[in-house]
């Protein structure tokens, strides 16, 4: 099943204004209900052509959704933090799409995999629009969490279990979108392939952990 | 007199009585009305109303174990607690639905919300009575806490049913129900965590409306996780400066 998106003329995707649906390019494992419309489904839905302009919108809505997640971790100590966390939340994806994801698409080409840069990209900027709106969604209960917490340390924990969920599940997508994109593909280079995007997996849970707690004051980052 | 023609009585299933009816008996064709958004306002009221009245009530019920003031002051705080857990909890769902494959309109995710806990309130209510009934026996402390705990887990089971029926069949269903009841536990237990106590014992003397913060939930987890592997962040030992009968030490016993 796929989400329904409202197709506007000059071919974007309109955020939270529904209309006919489009039949999939491929469904992945992600659209697995009917949904009904809503501005949610198409932020996530998939589109049966790539444009450029569409997926960089949707990335930046990414960011943007998690940036208030740095702004209910910035509420522990308020002012400047506001804006160092907002700001810091979503370098770390930015820093996983720009030096990651390139290095999983020539990987992938390395194998021959049939995958081309158009799927490699909006999968991302799909995976990307996840994680923001899921560190969106937590971003109530991770500001009831470092405000109410009186030890630092259970802060930071409840921070840093917000961010790690968002990112596999943002991980998780873009997983499945690589998948379901080799589905026909021999049972080897599928195997192999799974082997690079798991690489990828390590690599960019790594990098978004290294940068999140360089950079982040309530991380024990800069201050 | 029934007769033997008489036909039970049957309420307009979009009514408050016919919702509520729902609520108990067909709770998969709420789950299944919340997620198509049909008749989510009636939904949503009948479901808020025995939140508050069942929370209320069975807050009062934990505070009729100390007695006094501590009855109206967890019959207060039950439910205030409730509705803040569900408040701060609903957007998270909506989002890790949406992570996880069922990408949603939010109200539908707040109705499924208000649903589930509406019917696990329902719940809290029935075992009210017998709750009380037992305090009023003379149940210790630990014994009464235990049989807060049950329950609440048999009420939480009852809100599980009316989730796992939403989120309906196909892929990530498990996976998103437990993610749920991640985000309901832990911002449950902080967010009752900052208005305890509920449970106070009898010979409590003073009884704030809220303690200090001390800490939080996390935090007590920890301590809780690390005292049950036997490592003791203190002696378990009185610190000479404090008085024994002191307030605030009797004050540690009630949660």
């Amino acid at each position: 099943m796929h989400a329904e998106v409202a197709p506007l003329a000059d071919g974007l995707i309109g955020f939270g204004a529904p209309a006919d649906p489009i039949a999939p390019a491929a469904p992945t494992p992600h659209a697995a209900l009917p949904a009904l419309p809503s501005a949610t489904a198409a932020l996530l839905a998939e589109a049966p052509d790539f444009v450029a302009s569409r997926e960089a919108v949707r990335f930046a809505k990414g960011l943007g959704l998690a940036a208030t997640y740095g702004v209910a971790l910035g509420a522990r100590h308020g002012g400047r933090s506001f804006l160092l966390h907002a700001a810091f939340v979503p370098s770390a994806i930015v820093a996983v799409a720009a030096v990651g994801v390139p290095a999983l698409y020539i990987a992938l080409g390395l194998l021959d995999a049939p995958i081309d840069h158009a799927r490699i990209a909006s999968a991302s900027a799909r995976a990307a629009a996840r994680t923001g709106l899921v560190l969106a969604g937590l971003a109530p209960a991770a500001a009831l969490f470092v405000v109410t917490s009186a030890a630092p340390g259970s802060a930071a924990l409840a921070a840093s279990a917000g961010l790690f969920v968002a990112g596999l599940i943002g991980l998780r997508s873009l997983r499945a979108e690589v998948s379901a994109a080799l589905e026909a593909a021999p049972a080897r280079m599928r195997l192999l392939a799974a082997l690079t995007t798991t690489g990828f997996s390590l690599f960019a849970v790594a990098l978004a952990a290294r940068i999140w707690t360089s950079a982040l004051p309530l991380l024990g980052g800069v201050r | 007199m029934i007769g033997a023609d008489s036909a039970p009585i049957t309420p307009d299933p979009s009514s408050a009585a016919g919702v509520l009816r729902r609520l108990l008996r067909a709770p998969g064709d709420v789950a299944v009305a919340c997620r198509e958004d049909r008749d989510t306002h009636a939904i949503v009221a009948v479901s808020l109303v025995a939140i508050l009245v069942g929370a209320t009530v069975f807050g009062g019920t934990i505070g009729s174990f100390r007695g006094g003031r501590q009855i109206p002051y967890a019959a207060i705080k039950l439910p205030l607690a409730m509705l803040a857990t569900l408040a701060i909890s609903a957007p998270a769902f909506h989002a890790l639905a949406a992570g996880l494959g069922r990408a949603w309109p939010m109200r539908a995710v707040v109705a499924l919300a208000l649903a589930a806990a509406g019917r696990s309130a329902l719940v809290l209510l029935a075992i009210s009575p017998v709750l009380w009934l037992i305090y009023d026996l003379g149940l210790g402390y630990h014994a009464a806490s235990l049989a807060a705990s049950l329950a609440y887990g048999v009420a939480g089971l009852a809100a599980l049913g009316v989730v796992l029926r939403g989120l309906g069949e196909g892929a990530g269903q498990k996976l998103t129900a437990l993610a749920f009841a991640g985000v309901f536990f832990a911002v449950g237990g902080q967010a009752s965590w900052i208005l305890r106590p509920y449970l106070v014992r009898p010979r409590t003397e003073h009884i704030p409306f809220v303690r200090g913060l001390e800490g939080g939930f996390l935090d007590s987890l920890g301590r809780s996780t690390r005292s049950a592997a036997g490592v003791y962040d203190d002696d378990g030992r009185i610190p000479a400066d404090r008085p024994v009968d002191a307030p605030k030490l009797l004050d540690r016993d009630s949660q």
